[in-house]
């Protein structure tokens, strides 16, 4: 299907002094037809560049790249090589070219020269298969992230292309948009013998894969089946990338000693393998749970009976906020979930005023929420939205941090010692801060964004996804430091995310909100343990919280209310340590 | 929440109008328009009005949504009213200091009025029963001819299409760059205007730049579906001159006959 022959792709620099840089080096490689491929590696890896190869959006810069035996640097080629290979990209809002979903979809038959009656077969065989039938004459930024990369693979697939590539596709969805997704694909694969080739930095989405590739530095560096891949964990760190929670565990057992037979990928698998080694019987003790509910200390916002409607009187009237009261606590990480439309966003929006509640009250820190103490409260209040790089605009760094700060009436040294202080919780460098914001790789880019809203020295901290877009490695740097600033300043910090292991791993309470209204606040512990109620609101729980619950469910004494993978291990270690040698005791 | 409004003021609808083929509806439209203008006694008003009257019945629009369009001129048409009411010479009715209020001035008051009524009912007519893109094709097509002198039809079609695709997807991040420039300090409503305009910065470099991205991408994704200009392509939907224009544009010409044939015939 795809041949790729001793490839290498340079970025022309923009000045003459830079190098060229390099983002294929050497690359031989065969798809097969009907294969499905992932291809793994961090931000910056190659891996998109080498999608673009396939698509002859780029050309090789030496080596020659071959789809169905068509090289693609011959121009008459191309057509028939965009006809085969589609392709589906990132950002759902910059792959729809029409205003409705229906010519959407025609717009690649349109090009292809079809009959208007071909056209139409097509696409509406097109729409059916991606389950968005009922949405041809809807405008596309009525739709959700997920269906938006449904139309998009719908109009690729009314090309009848034999491969589609996904590049990060389901980067940008919330955990629903991305299942959607992926199931479309797997289904592709497995019914329509489509070649997939799909471009992601999150493991999960390697697991059903036929063969995994990861990249680093415009190589491929690792390849065989999610199997083979996902055991070698100490390279994939080195790529950058980390395996599934479950697959951590048990390979963190077997390092201790425990004899578990091979890696397991899903939370089923880990549970066969636990299955092996534990005993069945009671739970020793009961469940302890005598864990804090975080409800002590100062409260530093009180929220009462808020409620938000929008464009009140329209008829998009839309209530995001209904009846909500909550305490916030000085100095905890505070976790809020939901589904996607539940409320979140609009609630953290009135915590520094860019909201006004319909009704209700929020007071911060003693402050009333109005229109005299917006300034101060929004001094008190950082908030970063998703995708925070995106607000960039000075010329330097320097000047981009200090946006905010400048505005406070502080001294040049306080400026200057406060931006110092920044860099240091943020680990950026000094010698950035005379470069254009513009110059720098994803992940520093959204740290000098936080770092803008830091150097405001806030007393509580809202993000907003702020891992969204990043690969393993810059989404665990972003929590190192942000557990470093609640330490260290005692910050209080709000986090919205999807990511339940994140919040399982870093929040102290967490806060779920389900159509408007608050419909738990609790220690991750006590709301996880809610699994039934979750589900209903379309809401995971961690992996390894799944694990427990099973095995719990099965009869084994362990405690269901396992959040992380240290957790689990000690919990493991401790069932197994009085068991007799040879039947895998861990502790000898 | 500025994404829910919907582009476009299209109101979906199976009537004539509806189905008329967008080129004529342009090219009617165009000429309604000219003939309100030409029209000047008031049996001309009374019949023009009574045509456009039964426009609207047949296209089945609610009045209340034809008339939306008055909401942002009505200030324009009360500056320009006014204007006529007391600059236009004639018989005094009134005297109100230096300036006098004329017979003649309140008439070609009205007259304005209705002129502009008619002419965003007209407007509208065609807005409300077109789909964007069905308007943008008809542009294409008409300006297909303009191609041999250097117009590039297609392409401007296409640019008009994509902003109207596009429209959306900007104001809503406009919001978002605001509220987020808003959380780091920036101060959007107060100082001068000067201080003001300069506010703006912050909101208008990201947006640009954004843009930019957008454009590059966008640009990206229809190169991989095929896209390679007008050569070689179909659509989905053509557009075709039926019997039903046909027949419109009869009516259309014996109407237009009867209004000003009458100047001289009687």
């Amino acid at each position: 299907m795809i041949e790729f022959k001793d490839v290498c792709f340079e970025y022309r620099s923009q000045s003459a002094d830079q190098p060229a840089t390099r983002a294929i080096n050497g690359i031989t490689e065969y798809i097969g037809e009907g294969e499905f491929v992932v291809v793994l590696g961090r931000n910056g890896s190659g891996k998109s560049t080498m999608a673009r190869l396939m698509n002859a959006l780029l050309l090789p810069t030496r080596g020659t790249v071959w789809v169905e035996g068509m090289d693609t640097s011959k121009d008459e080629m191309v057509w028939e090589i965009r006809k085969t290979l589609g392709m589906v990209f990132q950002n759902p809002d910059n792959q729809i070219v029409a205003t409705t979903v229906e010519e959407d979809l025609a717009f690649g038959p349109e090009n292809l020269g079809l009959v208007p009656a071909e056209i139409r077969r097509r696409i509406d065989e097109a729409a059916r298969y991606v389950g968005m039938e009922g949405h041809m004459r809807h405008s596309p930024h009525m739709l959700s992230g997920g269906q938006k990369q449904r139309v998009a693979i719908a109009g690729i697939l009314a090309m009848e292309p034999k491969c589609i590539v996904l590049d990060e596709s389901t980067s940008m969805l919330d955990p629903k948009g991305r299942k959607e997704v992926l199931n479309l694909v797997r289904t592709l694969n497995r019914d329509r013998k489509i070649t997939i080739i799909l471009i992601t930095h999150h493991m999960e989405e390697a697991v059903d894969a036929d063969r995994v590739m990861v990249m680093d530095n415009g190589r491929i560096v690792m390849k065989g089946t999610p199997r083979e891949i996902f055991t070698r964990t100490e390279e994939l760190k080195k790529a950058g990338l980390s395996v599934p929670r479950v697959t951590q565990l048990i390979h963190r057992l077997k390092s201790k000693g425990l004899a578990l037979s091979g890696t397991a990928l899903t939370v089923d698998e880990a549970e066969e393998s636990l299955k092996g080694v534990l005993c069945k019987g009671e739970k020793r003790g009961t469940l302890d749970d005598t864990s804090e509910s975080g409800e002590n200390g100062e409260v530093i916002v009180r929220i009462r009976d808020l409620t938000h409607i929008y464009m009140p009187g329209t008829t998009f009237e839309k209530k995001a906020l209904d009846n909500v009261s909550m305490d916030i606590m000085r100095g905890e990480i505070l976790g809020i979930i939901g589904h996607t439309g539940s409320g979140k966003s609009t609630l953290v929006q009135h915590l520094n005023g860019l909201l006004k509640p319909t009704s209700g009250s929020v007071e911060v820190d003693g402050l009333e929420c109005g229109k005299k103490t917006l300034k101060e409260l929004r001094q008190k209040v950082g908030l970063i939205f998703q995708y925070p790089e995106h607000q960039l605009f000075e010329e330097t760094v320097y000047k981009d941090i200090i946006f905010g700060p400048a505005r406070l009436g502080l001294s040049e040294e306080e400026i200057q010692e406060r931006v110092s202080r920044v860099l240091r919780i943020l680990g950026l460098s000094g010698e950035l801060l005379e470069k254009s914001p513009f110059e720098l790789s994803g992940g520093q880019k959204r740290r000098v964004a936080i770092a803008g809203v830091l150097a405001m020295e806030p007393e509580i901290l809202v993000l907003d996804e702020p891992t969204a877009g990043l690969d393993p490695q810059g989404s665990e740097e972003v929590f190192s430091f942000l557990t470093r600033l609640n330490k260290i300043n005692g910050t209080t910090i709000l986090i919205i995310s999807h990511n339940m292991d994140q919040i399982a791993a870093y929040c102290s309470r967490v806060a779920v909100l389900n159509k408007g209204r608050l419909e738990m606040l609790d220690t991750p512990k006590r709301v996880f343990s809610r699994e039934e109620r979750l589900g209903e609101l379309g809401l995971d729980i961690p992996e390894i919280t799944r694990l427990f619950r099973n095995l719990a469910r099965s009869g084994y004494p362990v405690s269901g209310d396992i959040l992380t993978v240290p957790e689990a291990v000690r919990e493991i270690a401790g069932l197994t340590a009085g068991q007799e040698p040879g039947k895998g005791g861990m502790f000898p | 929440m500025i994404g829910n409004i919907t582009l476009g003021q299209y109101i979906p609808g199976e009537s004539v109008l509806h189905r008329l083929d967008p080129r004529s509806k342009i090219i009617w439209t165009a000429l309604l328009m000219v003939a309100v203008f030409m029209i000047n006694t008031w049996q001309e008003y009374v019949v023009m009005g009574a045509f456009i009257a039964i426009l609207l019945i047949i296209s089945g629009i609610p009045v209340k949504q034809s008339l939306k369009g008055l909401k942002p001129l009505l200030l324009i048409l009360a500056i320009t009213a006014v204007l006529n009411i007391f600059f236009v010479r004639g018989t005094p009715l009134a005297k109100l200091g230096p300036v006098a209020i004329t017979y003649e001035g309140i008439i070609s008051a009205v007259m304005l009025f209705l002129r502009l009524v008619m002419l965003v009912v007209a407007a509208s007519l065609m807005t409300l029963t077109t789909t964007p893109m069905a308007m943008t094709d008809g542009i294409e097509r008409m300006m297909k001819p303009l191609e041999r002198i250097g117009v590039p039809a297609h392409e401007i079609a296409m640019m008009m299409s994509i902003a109207l695709r596009f429209i959306p997807t900007l104001m809503e991040e406009t919001e978002r760059i605001m509220k987020a420039q808003a959380s780091r300090g920036a101060d959007f409503d107060t100082g001068n205007l000067l201080k003001r305009v300069k506010s703006f910065i912050p909101v208008l470099v990201p947006l640009f730049v954004s843009a930019f991205k957008r454009a590059d991408e966008l640009a990206e994704a229809m190169e991989s579906r095929c896209y390679r200009g007008s050569k070689g392509r179909t659509r989905l939907k053509q557009i075709r001159f039926t019997m039903l224009d046909l027949k419109a544009s009869l009516a259309g010409v014996l109407f237009l006959i009867l209004l000003f044939g009458q100047r001289f015939w009687m």
